[in-house]
């Protein structure tokens, strides 16, 4: 089973995330109107919405991927508004990880070194951070294809690639934009299994999905998205 | 620098077309930057340079060995006005009677020296070594002749003398011998004379050489200097020759230069361009801007600097024979690239590819991940889409239809490309045209003074035997020879022409209008008081044809009209001879330029003049016209261009390189609703071909300005006005195919690529995004 990723002794309940007034604007495309919400500690949070309602904008705005054009983003207590690119990139490679739905794995690495990326860029030495990605692999089934190109796996293999990527450097906050979108339902439902361990192991979670069933059956809070705003809010179990 | 290095490394070797691609246009770049470096450096006053490295003489003296002893020639030498002075060497004449190799057939003066370096005149020693002991001789031989150092070893059995064996060649810039013995030896071949080598601190002008000669034989017995050479003859000889054009060879360096940089940037910023997808996961993972543009900096650099490094090699190898060949009449010593223009590549070329690599590695800096991201992986569908549609109502065939789509898709790479192609075209344009212009220069140079005796009358002045032929009866005597056509005299003179500075001129008379010299502006002398003068030397005076002007000849003076410019010559002005008669009537012509029917003997025309002419008047046929002829010129416009022309395919081939990589998913779906390779192949083409004609449309008439401005601009930067007739080198056959030339580089560039994604099995298409 995986071990719990959160090394710090957290106390349940502190605010990881907290968005306010967050309003992003693509020229006359209004994606977030003024989006505010709260997310804590070992907190698994589904959101979902209809396509084009600015799910995955909401997501790059907390991993610092992309800025708002108004209101403040909090992560970890870090404001990300008051961070250049380059202090945004040092809290992305620790801190806040991101899984996505087509992968972005890159090609011209080998799985093994598509892993061992993540630790390398925060200074781990290039022994040890191949060490860990084989760890990981392991945990996740895929070991086997460690000295594989991305462009040889199938989709369910790339995604928990994608999922071994995030986990290297222990992230306080895991993102996932529709894990499972490009996967059939098998593939699917292995991925999803591994974010709900990783959930139970104290991990706290942010997935986008279309899949309803899916989010109430693991998450424990449902954020509905519509045209850009929170139009509804559901607490569906404890936080573990 | 651990996670920079190992996604840097990982793209180059998995992106191995990128990085070969990159890696052969840096090699071809650098390689004509060696050689356009090298040529530019070699031209730059080439000839002036040549001696000053080479410490030539500025005087060669021989005296007679039983006038003058060695101890009294050292000791005139000792004046203040003389810088350098080596000597006194014993000289002989040999006559070779059979003709290898290594002797040709003729007269061999040979001196004996010592060793080749000294104070004056310091030999190449470029094959074998030096003659040290009995029997050895060394030729001199302008260095890089390919075949001549498989005559070392030639021997020739001097009559009543030593067995001679070549040990070696070597290169006189002061073309002070025709071989050397060791001193130990010249006495066995009877020397009757001692040569003296002078290098003087005024130098510049007949008059002061003359002066610095007078200085160091002031106080010996008259007689005693039986000949002298001025090195402003092989100077001359230098401007009228290969000199001329070393203005030309230089636009192509200049060319060269430009294209190449211009072409690593298309091919680097492509490399950046398609990579938007890869930088914004990078951003994703946590690579900070300055790691992204380190990434992609090194990305580019690793093959970039491998591709240099073999591009000094390459561009070494051209440049030897080309330099070689472009300044054989000069005989520069060590003719070919220089250490500086090797170390100026090696460090200057990675340096321009990363400038080039620096303007898109900063827009990949700057990118936000998000916007990277979705660049790379989603075209302006909208416009796409359109267009497709649009293509799709008109009745072309479908490959043909969605082959032309595919440029409106991506409007950045289609700027790349279409950049290429031009830069292609006009390259090729541009580089046919100076070609045929250089080409057009030649023939009127070989031309220009064409003949093909020249008699020249020993100088009294200089304690020489005096001619036993008065002039007037020399010139009977030429015209009277069978064979004569024409028949130049000449004398020449330092004079004043309306400034304080002498100007080199000679006096013409006879058929001087024959010696064909080409006219810019202007035409030739037909009467007294006028003078006609070389467009470099108007141009360094602020003179111009229909000017009037004072001549001024040793103190008289008279009134000229300069009449008509000439393109090139050993001389700045020629004048009328009645203007000689006029300032100093008893002067007599000292030069003799004949020109000879076609098929007349000229061994035996001069024979015949020699026997009746007697001492005084030595006769040479004259054959160093045609050393540098327009062989050489094409083989370095075409080695240009073909090079230029490889680079800028290279670019277009890159470009659509990278546009079949994009577009393998959608050849994939194209091949599983069932388009055959074949259409694949001819789709991929045809999406290149409306560049090929546009950029073919928009280059040649680039080209065409290009050689129009560029060309007249260059010569006129070196002091020379550009006859019309020379620029008019267009004519409509070659105008369409130059058009065609784009189309040609575009489905020539697209086609491996091409039928590289046409044979992708559709699976392997599909599941490689
Ligand atoms: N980089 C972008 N440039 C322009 N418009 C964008 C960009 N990203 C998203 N949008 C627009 O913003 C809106 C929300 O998009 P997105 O967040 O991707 O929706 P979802 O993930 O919910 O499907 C859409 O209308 C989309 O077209
Ligand atoms: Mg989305």
């Amino acid at each position: 089973m995986l071990r719990c990723m959160s090394t710090e002794d957290d106390t349940a309940g502190r605010t990881v995330v907290r968005l306010d007034a967050v309003r992003k604007e693509y020229g006359a495309t209004i994606a977030l109107d003024g989006v505010s919400l709260e997310i804590r500690s070992g907190e698994a949070v589904a959101v979902m919405g209809p396509s084009g309602c600015g799910k995955s904008t909401l997501l790059n705005m907390i991993a610092g991927l992309d800025r708002p054009t108004s209101g403040t983003v909090v992560v970890d207590g870090e404001e990300l508004g008051r961070h250049d690119e380059k202090a945004l990139a040092r809290l992305r490679r620790r801190r806040i990880r991101m899984i996505f739905q087509f992968f972005n794995l890159l090609d011209d690495l080998s799985v093994l070194d598509n892993v061992a990326l993540a630790a390398r860029l925060i200074g781990v030495p290039a022994a040890q951070a191949r060490r860990r990605a084989v760890e990981l692999l392991d945990e996740l089934g895929i070991a086997d294809r460690q000295s594989r190109y991305p462009a040889l796996l199938s989709g369910g293999e790339r995604q928990r690639v994608g999922v071994a990527r995030a986990l290297m450097n222990h992230p306080v906050l895991l993102l996932a934009d529709e894990p499972t979108g490009a996967l059939d339902s098998k593939a699917g439902e292995q991925v999803m299994g591994i974010l709900m361990d990783l959930h139970r192991a104290g991990q706290t979670v942010v997935l986008v999905t279309h899949d309803r069933d899916l989010a109430s059956r693991h998450a424990n809070r449902l954020i509905e998205v519509a045209d850009g705003r929170v139009v509804g809010e559901r607490r569906l179990k404890p936080t573990q | 620098m651990g996670a920079v290095w190992l996604a840097s490394r990982a793209a180059v070797k998995r992106r191995r077309l990128q990085s070969v691609v990159i890696g052969l246009v840096v090699l071809f770049s650098t390689a004509t930057f060696v050689v356009a470096l090298g040529l530019l450096a070699a031209s730059s006053a080439p000839f002036t340079n040549a001696y000053a490295r080479g410490h030539g003489a500025h005087v060669v003296a021989d005296f007679d060995m039983t006038a003058v002893s060695g101890a009294q020639l050292a000791r005139a030498a000792e004046q203040p006005g003389v810088e350098a002075v080596a000597g006194p060497f014993g000289k002989a004449v040999l006559t070779i009677t059979e003709n290898k190799a290594g002797f040709p057939f003729g007269p061999l003066t040979v001196v004996g020296r010592a060793d080749p370096a000294g104070p004056v005149d310091r030999l190449d020693l470029w094959a074998g070594r030096w003659a040290t002991g009995p029997g050895e001789i060394v030729m001199n031989r302008p260095s890089g002749q390919g075949l001549v150092p498989r005559a070392l070893g030639d021997t020739f059995q001097v009559p009543g003398g030593p067995l001679l064996t070549i040990v070696g060649f070597a290169d006189s810039v002061s073309q002070s011998a025709g071989a050397w013995v060791s001193p130990g030896q010249i006495g066995a071949l009877h020397p009757s004379e001692q040569q003296m080598l002078y290098r003087f601190k005024d130098s510049s002008t007949d008059a002061e050489i003359r002066s610095g000669l007078a200085s160091v034989t002031a106080g010996l017995p008259p007689g005693a200097l039986v000949e002298s050479q001025s090195y402003l003859v092989l100077k001359r000889a230098f401007a009228a020759g290969p000199g001329a054009y070393v203005p030309f060879l230089m636009v192509f360096g200049v060319l060269g230069i430009v294209v190449a940089v211009l072409i690593v940037a298309n091919v680097v910023s492509g490399a950046v361009v398609t990579g938007f997808r890869h930088i914004g996961v990078l951003k994703a993972l946590g690579f900070t801007p300055n790691q992204v543009a380190a990434v992609y900096l090194t990305m580019i650099s690793v093959p970039a600097i491998a591709g240099c490094a073999l591009g000094v090699v390459l561009g070494n190898i051209l440049a030897k024979p080309l330099l070689s060949g472009a300044f054989q009449g000069l005989d520069v010593p060590n003719a070919g690239v220089g250490r500086a223009v090797d170390v100026t590549c090696l460090l200057g070329v990675p340096v321009l590819v990363a400038v080039a690599a620096l303007g898109p590695a900063l827009r990949a800096r700057g990118l936000s991940a998000v916007e990277a991201i979705s660049a790379g992986s989603t075209p302006r569908a909208g416009r796409a889409l359109r267009a497709q549609r649009w293509l799709a109502g008109t009745r072309l065939p479908r490959p043909i239809s969605l082959g032309l789509g595919l440029p409106i898709v991506r409007p950045a790479r289609v700027a790349l490309t279409m950049a290429a192609i031009v830069l292609g075209v006009i390259t090729v344009t541009f580089a046919t045209g100076l070609t045929n212009t250089m080409v057009a220069y030649g023939k009127a140079q070989e031309a220009n003074g064409a003949v093909q005796v020249t008699v020249r009358a020993a100088d009294p002045g200089d304690g020489q035997t005096a001619r036993r032929l008065g002039d007037s009866e020399t010139e009977g005597l030429l015209r009277s020879l069978p064979g004569a056509v024409h028949v130049t005299a000449g004398s020449y003179a330092d004079i004043y022409l309306g400034s304080s500075q002498t100007t080199d001129a000679e006096f013409l008379r006879g058929d001087s209008s024959t010696l064909g010299y080409l006219m810019v502006k202007g035409h030739w002398m037909n009467g007294a008081g006028q003078i006609v003068a070389r467009s470099d030397f108007l141009h360094q005076r602020g003179l111009a044809v229909g000017d009037q002007t004072t001549l001024d000849l040793g103190g008289k003076r008279t009134q000229v009209r300069i009449v008509g410019e000439f393109l090139a010559g050993g001389f700045s002005v020629f004048c009328d001879w009645a203007t000689l008669t006029e300032l100093a009537p008893d002067q007599q012509a000292t030069d003799y330029e004949i020109q000879l029917a076609p098929g007349t003997n000229t061994d035996a025309y001069i024979a015949a003049f020699t026997k009746a002419a007697g001492t005084g008047l030595n006769a040479t046929a004259d054959t160093n016209q045609t050393s540098v002829g327009t062989v050489v010129i094409t083989s370095f416009a075409s080695i240009f261009t073909l090079m230029l022309g490889l680079i800028a395919a290279m670019g277009v081939f890159n470009t659509v390189v990278l546009n079949t990589r994009e577009r393998r998913r959608n050849l994939g779906m194209l091949k599983s609703i069932g388009m055959t390779p074949r259409q694949v192949t001819f789709m991929m083409i045809t999406s290149m071909v409306p560049l090929g004609v546009i950029g073919g449309l928009l280059g040649l008439p680039v080209g065409i300005i290009a050689h129009r401005l560029i060309v007249p601009a260059s010569a006129r930067a070196a002091g020379i006005d550009m006859p019309a007739s020379m620029m008019h080198v267009w004519h409509a056959p070659m105008l369409s195919v130059l058009a065609l030339a784009g189309v040609l580089i575009a489905v020539l560039g697209a086609f491996i690529p091409a039928r590289a994604a046409a044979r992708l099995t559709v699976a392997e298409v599909l599941r490689s995004e």
